[in-house]
């Protein structure tokens, strides 16, 4: 006993040495809970709470007292069946676990148990402390997990989508089409799946018109599934998947399932497919549902689910021959409506800002109606991001004012971090006042929310075929958006929406939004269409049919793009244009950008135009931002900016790791768009390769064979997916809660969107002690090493160039050119034009605003007076990638580009009068060249250049293209590197050193309708021959619209509209051939000729070119004469190039 | 022994409450558990809210009196020494501890005044 008690008194609880003993007993190698892991750590927290609500109780209640009376309760009563409970009440009892620890193993093995007793340890006493402490914790944590399912559960029953479970199951089982049709909030789209899958389908796709709905749906119903680590509920989107072998039920994209189609045209791997969210109509959705319905008939044994917001179902029904419909009501509380029409003086005309009276007047309604402890947070809905920083600014004022309101923006530009602040809670007392675009309509979920604010504002995105603009306009919303954004108010309890209009307004409201497929460009649709062979767009079957004119528009578009051909069918780049999942102008540079063997800085650029801007707006009139990101701009134009940033992203990266963070911040760049731009990068050259469009030894590059190192690499790869791992685990941890000043912070540095440095750096210190789960996604996804080091290569000039004119082919039609008086005026007004629209500008976020003098021609070469007024050979355009209109028309993400040299190497339509000195590009650009000969060489070598780069091209197509053994690069005839070097070579020694002065001018409508001479009943056969012969495999042929002759299909000689055109046969002049020895008069095609067949010795080729040299030959070109040799004494007919090819046989 | 998913056995459910989930394990022995018995036989499955991959979680087991199968909830079951159904529990009250009986009371109470 008293060595015991001595024992007892040296042991201490708190000290290390004493617990690791007792983790020798309890906590070894292979127990259930091991030394050393969290769980561990977080026993001994329970230990020491255990330990004083022991010596709590123990004081509070004597024992033996409550034993006693317990005893006597219970022997009155006994009488039925003894249960043979223990009398004395013990907590062990209640717990279902017992442990088997080391001390017990010892007993029972009796081998050493008496020996170690003796030496210093534990003593009986304290194992038993520790027993019991264990099994309370053990008993604590299947409690709370116990709950968190019960809780689960309770939630899944209580959804209004419950009692429908066993009717869906069953429509689902008995009709081909089923339509759900429910409200926010009655559980749909993460109950339905589950439903299907515990009815035993195993093969469903669910697809949703957000990527971000993909991914946090699969959490959602993973986790609802019990199936966390499992792998049963998946997503798949354009970056990522979490896809496998077991996947049973996988959320994607609409646009992904289209893809899988055009794949799998009979959808085999799928039993049930859920689209969901129809009443959204978005242009993938709406064309999803066309393509489906003509399946059905095809796949008798396919289901399809219709999920819906109770919104013109009856749309979708019909659509799929009355299919049943089953309706959940929603889940939402009363909500009740106040109509608070802005008064005529409190409205702003279409130039003023936003009054924000009316919507101060509703903060304060709230603050004197409802008593702050009464929580609830406003949610007030404007148009677009400019009025919401005015509305903001006001609403601050008050905040600060008042102290009760913490005043947060919502839209798509904000930075993530700004975004989320939304989910954050605000103290108490104190409301949160969220001011958001439509975003929080449908696709941000706000709880809380119990007053909401409703502009009946939206900006829309449509499409002006005649401008060929993009156009960002406000308009009234539809009442069914109107509900939607009254119901917000109602989620989580009784609400008020108060709306800034009359219900007279209501009522006039459209009764739906206008579908996506009617507001917007088709060209990726129809190109779609076009490869899925779909058949005529004009008669497919959509449940709303675009206007017939958007689908010609597309059609035209696609045909300059080069994806169709004249007829209307693919091309072949258009074929392969169709399999990328990117814009048109995207692939197109993709396409380009492997021939050249431009891949890696294509790539980048690609990638960079295919995400949101990483600058953040706000940064713009930060100074240290901007200091910070000169280095990083390129006055070639934007996208080099974009690929500078990203460069210099990744080598940060590279160096410093993590440190990339503040690198950005400092930058004012948002990070998250570098992540996606490198992710975006890597697929798209995955995309490539498949399409064995790039050689494969440039992404297996052999790791290091030495085994230390790849070691080295296998743990850390363990260590970021551990991370990982505990970062998803952390990730449903709960809400922080806001600061009153935070609503300030964020406006405070910039008065703009809110989003400043000074915000960033108070939230610093916090951000940076979490594991930065971008950077260790980034790790485990790519290797740092590959791409620093494509990333490091600096572009020589000739890349350069090369690039922007890749850049160009790829954007082609969407050109601009810079008003002839830009140089005299301000930075800010600043003028171009496109073939469509007049006077659009160029956005503010673009190099070219800040610099737009590198537009400019400079005075000193452009001659101000005379014939030579406007004469320079430094006239530039831009290559733009968006056109939008929003208060002005903007165009952004633009590059300069060469004008002459770039219009021969891209443009569709290039016509000439007869010598060539008046060149009229796609009917509204007009080049003047005053030097004849000049002119004629330069259009001779454009065509010569395009010519040998699209025999390339399709090579390199034919090749590589879908379905061919791609990636080997053995298959084919494969374009030879020497090839290739040479037209790079040409084409950029065409770029940078053509010498040739010439004007630049728009033509004005009435020109550009008058242009041409038209068919002429007497065509020039003989210049006709000529031109045949110019260019063997092209025929001239007299053009039947524009008059002259089609040499090619981009190039039409002698069409226009000229004074010198009835003369040409007077043109005739001495000329001398700086190749050969050839002088005599010709005329300016006969001279074209000439330049074409004879090379420069060095050029000409060592291979025999047969087909060329055939073709020369055998036709009968007006340019042979007679021609007498010395050396065999014989009279031959024979062109000059002939003959001097004739002369040269007899030299070697 | 594997017991992540897939590897269900059957499907649980409590005959009060109807609470119902997969099991993976049936018995007083939870796989991957070296030093852990169970005092009943128990359906249970892996811990699927337990960062830790291998927890299990005991979901529920047989009433010892009346051998409906009930779950681990305290509305449904309690655990003294052995497991009993909350209606065994009411049925035979008097033979349980005062701390025991006191809990089924207030229970009793508290389910009264939220169901009024
Ligand atoms: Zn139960
Ligand atoms: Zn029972």
């Amino acid at each position: 006993m008293s060595h015991e008690r001595e024992k007892r008194q040296s042991w201490d609880w708190d000290s290390p040495q004493c617990r690791a003993q007792l983790d020798e007993v309890f906590f070894r190698q292979h127990d259930y809970i091991q030394t050393g892991r969290t769980e561990h750590k977080e026993f001994w927290t329970f230990f020491e709470r255990f330990q004083r609500f022991k010596t709590k109780k123990e004081m509070s209640a004597p024992k033996s007292s409550r034993q006693e009376s317990h005893e006597g309760k219970s022997k009155k009563k006994s009488g039925s069946v003894d249960l043979g409970l223990p009398k004395d009440y013990d907590a062990r009892y209640r717990i279902n676990i017992s442990v088997c620890s080391k001390d017990i193993e010892e007993r029972l093995g009796g081998s050493e148990h008496r020996r170690r007793r003796e030496t210093s340890g534990p003593g009986r006493q304290e194992i038993t402390d520790c027993r019991l402490a264990l099994l309370h914790f053990l008993d604590f944590n299947q409690k709370q997990s116990f709950n968190k399912l019960s809780k689960l559960r309770r939630e899944q029953k209580s959804l209004p989508i419950f009692q429908y479970r066993d009717r869906i199951v069953e429509l689902v089982r008995t009709h081909p089409v089923v339509v759900v049709a429910g409200d926010t909030g009655c559980g749909k789209s993460t109950q339905v799946p589950q439903y299907l899958m515990a009815s035993g389908i195993d093969h469903i796709a669910c697809t949703q018109p957000r990527r971000i709905a993909c991914i946090s749906l699969a959490k959602r119903v993973s986790f609802e599934s019990l199936n966390q680590h499992g792998s049963k509920v998946g997503y798949q989107i354009r970056f990522e998947t979490s896809r496998t072998t077991s996947t049973k039920l996988l959320f994607m994209t609409e646009g992904l399932l289209l893809r899988q189609i055009q794949q799998d045209a009979s959808l085999g791997q799928y039993q049930v497919l859920i689209v969901d969210e129809v009443h959204e109509r978005h242009l993938h959705c709406d064309f999803l549902l066309g393509v489906l319905r003509s399946l059905l008939p095809l796949r008798t044994d396919l289901r399809l689910v219709l999920m819906s917001a109770t919104i013109n179902i009856k749309l979708f029904s019909s659509y799929f021959n009355d299919a049943p419909v089953l309706q959940v009501p929603g889940r939402l509380f009363p909500i009740q409506v106040i109509y608070q029409p802005i008064p005529p003086e409190e409205q702003a005309s279409r130039s003023e800002k936003l009054d924000p009276r009316p919507y101060l007047r509703v903060l304060q309604g709230i603050d004197q109606r409802y008593p702050p402890e009464e929580r609830g947070d406003l949610l007030l809905f404007l148009s677009g991001v400019a009025e919401i920083s005015t509305i903001q600014e006001a609403c601050q004022t008050y905040a600060t004012h008042t102290q009760r309101w913490i005043v947060l923006p919502l839209h798509s530009t904000l930075s993530l971090a700004q975004q989320d602040k939304v989910f954050d809670i605000a103290p108490p007392g104190v409301r949160k006042c969220i001011i958001s675009t439509n975003i929080a309509e449908t696709s941000v979920t706000i709880d809380g929310v119990r007053f909401v604010v409703d502009s009946g504002k939206v900006k829309e995105m449509s499409f002006d075929p005649k401008a060929k603009m993009q156009r960002l306009q406000e308009f009234w919303i539809s009442r069914a958006s109107s509900e939607q954004r009254k119901g917000r108010a109602g989620r989580t309890g009784p609400g008020v929406c108060y709306r800034l209009y009359s219900e007279s307004d209501y009522d006039a409201f459209a009764s739906y939004p206008v579908p996506e497929i009617h507001r917007v460009a088709l060209d990726s649709l129809i190109l779609q269409m076009m490869s899925m062979g779909l058949g005529d767009p004009r008669t497919f079957s959509f449940i709303d049919p675009p206007p017939a004119s958007s689908i010609q528009t597309a059609v035209t578009y696609l045909r300059e793009q080069g994806a169709l051909d004249e007829h209307g069918e693919l091309t072949s780049i258009g074929r392969l244009l169709a399999q990328l999942p990117v814009d048109v102008v995207i692939g197109k540079m993709l396409v380009l950008g492997s021939v050249f063997k431009l891949v890696e800085p294509v790539l980048t650029v690609a990638a960079a135009l295919s995400v949101q801007s990483p600058f953040l707006r706000s940064a713009q009139h930060n100074p240290d931002c901007s200091t910070a990101r000169q280095p990083l701009n390129s006055n070639q134009g934007d996208p080099f900016t974009l690929m500078n940033t990203f460069n210099a992203w990744v080598q940060v990266k590279a160096d410093r790791g993590s440190g990339s963070r503040k690198w950005c911040r400092r930058r004012g760049l948002e990070e998250q768009r570098l992540y996606e731009m490198v992710n975006l990068r890597r697929q798209f050259k995955e995309l490539l390769r498949s399409h064995g469009l790039l050689e494969d030894d440039m992404g297996r590059r052999t790791e290091p064979q030495d085994r230390a190192r790849r070691r080295e690499r296998l743990t850390e790869r363990q260590k970021l997916h551990r991370l990982k791992r505990d970062h998803e685990l952390q990730e449903n941890t709960k809400r922080k809660v806001l600061r009153l000043e935070e609503g300030l912070e964020g406006d405070a540095s910039s008065g703009s969107d809110g989003e400043g440095a000074s915000s960033s750096k108070k939230r610093k210190d916090g951000a940076e002690q979490t594991v930065d789960i971008q950077e260790v996604k980034f790790k485990l996804r790519h290797n740092v090493n590959e791409l620093q080091e494509a990333a490091s290569a600096d572009l020589s000039s000739r890349q350069q160039s090369l690039l922007k004119l890749v850049l160009c082919r790829g954007l082609y039609p969407q050109l601009a050119m810079p008003d002839e008086h830009n140089a005299n005026r301000k930075d800010s007004e600043q003028v171009f034009h496109t073939r469509n629209k007049q006077g659009v500008v160029i956005h503010p976020t673009s190099v070219f605003a800040s610099d737009p003098e590198v537009l400019h021609v400079p005075e000193h070469e452009s001659s101000e007076f005379g014939a030579d007024k406007g004469q320079s050979n430094r006239h530039q355009l831009l290559a733009f990638v968006t056109l939008l209109e929003t208060n002005k028309p903007y165009v952004s993400n633009c590059v300069r580009i060469p004008a002459l040299q770039a219009l021969l190497l891209v443009a569709n339509s290039v016509d000439t009068n007869a010598d060539c000195s008046r060149v009229v590009v796609d009917g509204w650009l007009e080049l003047g060249l005053t030097d004849g000969d000049t002119a004629l060489k330069v259009i001779s070598s454009a065509l010569t250049l395009r010519g040998e780069w699209e025999r390339l091209l399709q090579a390199q197509l034919r090749q590589g293209g879908p379905g061919s053994s791609a990636g080997l690069g053995l298959s084919g005839p494969k374009v030879s590197r020497r090839e290739l070097e040479k037209l790079c070579e040409g084409l950029v020694r065409f770029l940078l050193y053509t010498e040739v002065s010439y004007s630049l001018r728009r033509l004005t409508g009435l020109q550009s309708q008058n242009l041409y001479i038209g068919p002429q009943q007497d065509p020039d056969l003989s210049s006709a021959s000529v031109l045949s012969s110019l260019f063997p495999g092209m025929k001239a042929e007299p053009d039947p619209i524009k008059g002259g002759l089609r040499v090619c299909s981009y190039f039409t000689y002698n069409c226009l509209c000229d004074s010198k055109d009835l003369y040409s046969e007077c043109l005739r002049t001495f000329w001398s051939c700086p190749h050969c020895d050839l002088y005599m008069p010709l005329t300016p095609l006969e001279r074209m000729q000439h330049e074409v067949t004879c090379r420069p010795p060095e050029e000409q080729q060592p291979e025999e070119e047969p087909e060329s040299v055939n073709a020369s030959s055998s036709s009968s070109s007006a340019l042979t004469r007679l021609y007498h040799c010395d050396i065999c004494n014989k009279d031959l007919t024979l062109t000059s190039t002939e003959i001097l090819k004739h002369k040269r046989q007899h030299l070697s | 022994m594997d017991f992540t998913e897939g590897s269900a056995l059957g499907v649980f459910t409590c005959e009060l409450c109807e609470l119902s989930s997969p099991y993976s394990f049936y018995g007083q022995k939870p796989p991957n558990t070296r030093a852990i018995v169970l005092l009943e036989e128990c359906y249970g499955m892996k811990d699927p809210f337990s960062p830790e991959r291998e927890k299990f979680l005991v979901l529920g087991s047989k009433c010892c009196l009346c051998s409906k199968t009930v779950c681990v909830g305290t509305d449904c079951s309690l655990f003294y020494t052995k497991r009993f159904c909350l209606p065994c529990v009411r049925d035979h009250l008097h033979q349980f501890p005062e701390q025991v009986q006191n809990e089924v009371l207030r229970k009793k109470s508290v389910q009264k005044m939220s169901a009024s």
